[in-house]
């Protein structure tokens, strides 16, 4: 019997560990990644909570994992479709692969900040996000204010995007709290005169170590937690910000101005899957597209009528780094099994 | 001054622009569990001088971060000390050294 083949579309962290696990099981993986480069969105991170272990260090022994693996880089899966026991990919730049078993590893793209217009993204070069502060925090992109200033003001909005209907996105980014808190204290420690704020809704600390940090950011670090949601940010004098919320533990409007306004951008789906016969095709999500757990994969029948197609990792819905590795290991045990009930 | 029989009303905005007040700077050095509350509200639930005045020891807390250091002094007078609010407190916070602090700000705290 020749070796089973399984075909992984995304080379993020959840598609290169599940291609480690299937390898290790003695199956034979090819993985498919739209971008130039594998990692997903862990490469461009700099520390990750709730310990600020070094990204890097996290993303490496995924990379080692799948050396050896056929890797097809900047080729975008368009169309899945399957023929009795063997399932076909097709690639836009005309890529064609066949195997046993399909694993859709997807992934997330962050929320476009710019929808929330009343926050000013992409109009005051102040605002930033909170994937570009992991940027400046690695030194690959400049610090929206002058780093000899003696005390910058900096401030955090959570749920950008998230838990917003008008978004579309009625759901929780899940990590979003954490890593504002881990931020911020990171804030704290480069700057050690600034002053850090974090306009939150209710803090989500729901992981080991995750009230810690929280904890520790409010005692040692001062950083000042306002529970109100940030109503609209105004450009103020030199580059500044001006913010406007509620505090609602005061009952009181509040102001403050800023010289960085950071936004904490959730979640969301980065691959609408649609069904028809035989056919799946990956498209584009549109408004209120949930992620793929919510929608066909969780339909038994549907299920039952495409066995082979499996999915793992932060396309199912939010997932910090340590969910989506064990998912994708727990998920590459269900394809191993399958395979061998086939053979 | 001509009294031409109208009033301005002050601002209600809290202006986290100004620098925290020397003095609570100085109380919360002095007593540092002040910065552990999470304004639960526990200590406003079981408050027995609660039922009559405003007293609020959260509120009192977010006024100190928020630098309204006159409301946080005057409000502060309400506190009986009975000090059933620190057995409720599940962060352990000193609330009766708190409130007498908070009470006698710019007088025991003078700066």
């Amino acid at each position: 019997m020749s070796q089973q083949k399984v075909a992984i579309v995304g080379a993020g962290p959840a598609g290169l560990q599940a291609a480690a696990t299937l390898v290790s099981l003695g199956v034979s993986v090819e993985i498919f990644e739209r971008n130039g480069s594998p990692g997903g969105h862990l490469k461009q991170w700099h520390a990750l909570f709730p310990h600020f272990q070094n990204a890097t260090h996290a993303l490496n022994p995924l990379l080692n994992g799948v050396k050896g693996i056929t890797m097809h880089l900047g080729s975008k899966v368009s169309e899945i479709s399957h023929n009795g026991n063997t399932w076909r990919l097709l690639s836009d730049d005309g890529l064609k692969y066949e195997s046993d078993a399909v694993l859709l590893t997807t992934g997330f793209n962050l929320f476009d900040a710019s929808r929330k217009e009343e926050y000013g993204y992409g109009v005051y070069p102040g605002v930033v996000t909170s994937a570009q502060l992991e940027e400046m925090f690695n030194g690959q992109r400049p610090w929206p204010f002058d780093k000899s200033l003696a005390a910058p003001k900096i401030g955090f909005v959570h749920c950008v995007g998230s838990r917003d209907v008008k978004c579309g996105n009625r759901f929780c980014s899940k990590v979003c709290c954490v890593t504002a808190v881990k931020q911020a204290i990171e804030i704290r420690k480069r700057f050690s005169d600034s002053a850090v704020t974090c306009f939150y809704m209710d803090l989500r600390m729901y992981g080991l170590g995750f009230e810690e940090l929280y904890h520790e950011a409010q005692v040692n670090h001062q950083v000042q937690f306002i529970r109100g949601r940030l109503s609209e940010a105004s450009p103020a004098v030199s580059g500044k910000i001006q913010v406007k919320a509620e505090d609602t533990l005061m009952g009181r409007p509040l102001k403050l101005t800023l010289d960085m306004l950071v936004l904490m951008v959730g979640m969301e789906p980065a691959v609408k899957l649609t069904a028809q016969n035989n056919h799946l095709a990956l498209g584009k999500p549109g408004f209120g597209d949930g992620f793929m757990a919510d929608r066909e994969l969780n339909t038994p029948e549907y299920l039952q009528v495409t066995p082979g197609l499996f999915v793992a990792g932060a396309c199912k819905g939010p997932a910090s780094l340590p969910d989506t590795i064990q998912d994708a290991k727990a998920v590459s045990v269900d394809v191993y099994n399958f395979l061998k009930t086939k053979s | 001054m001509i009294n031409f029989g109208y009033t301005a009303s002050e601002s209600r905005h809290i202006d986290m622009d100004e620098r925290l007040h020397p003095a609570i700077e100085k109380m919360l050095h002095r007593e540092p569990s002040l910065k552990e509350c999470i304004a639960c509200g526990r200590c406003a639930a079981v408050c027995t001088a609660g039922y009559f005045t405003g007293m609020q020891f959260y509120r009192l807390n977010l006024m100190a971060h928020r630098g309204l250091i006159n409301e946080m002094k005057q409000a502060a007078r309400a506190c009986m000390l009975c000090g059933k609010c620190q057995m409720t407190c599940p962060k352990g916070v000193n609330i009766r050294h708190g409130v007498l602090l908070m009470s006698q700000i710019t007088d025991v705290l003078d700066v």
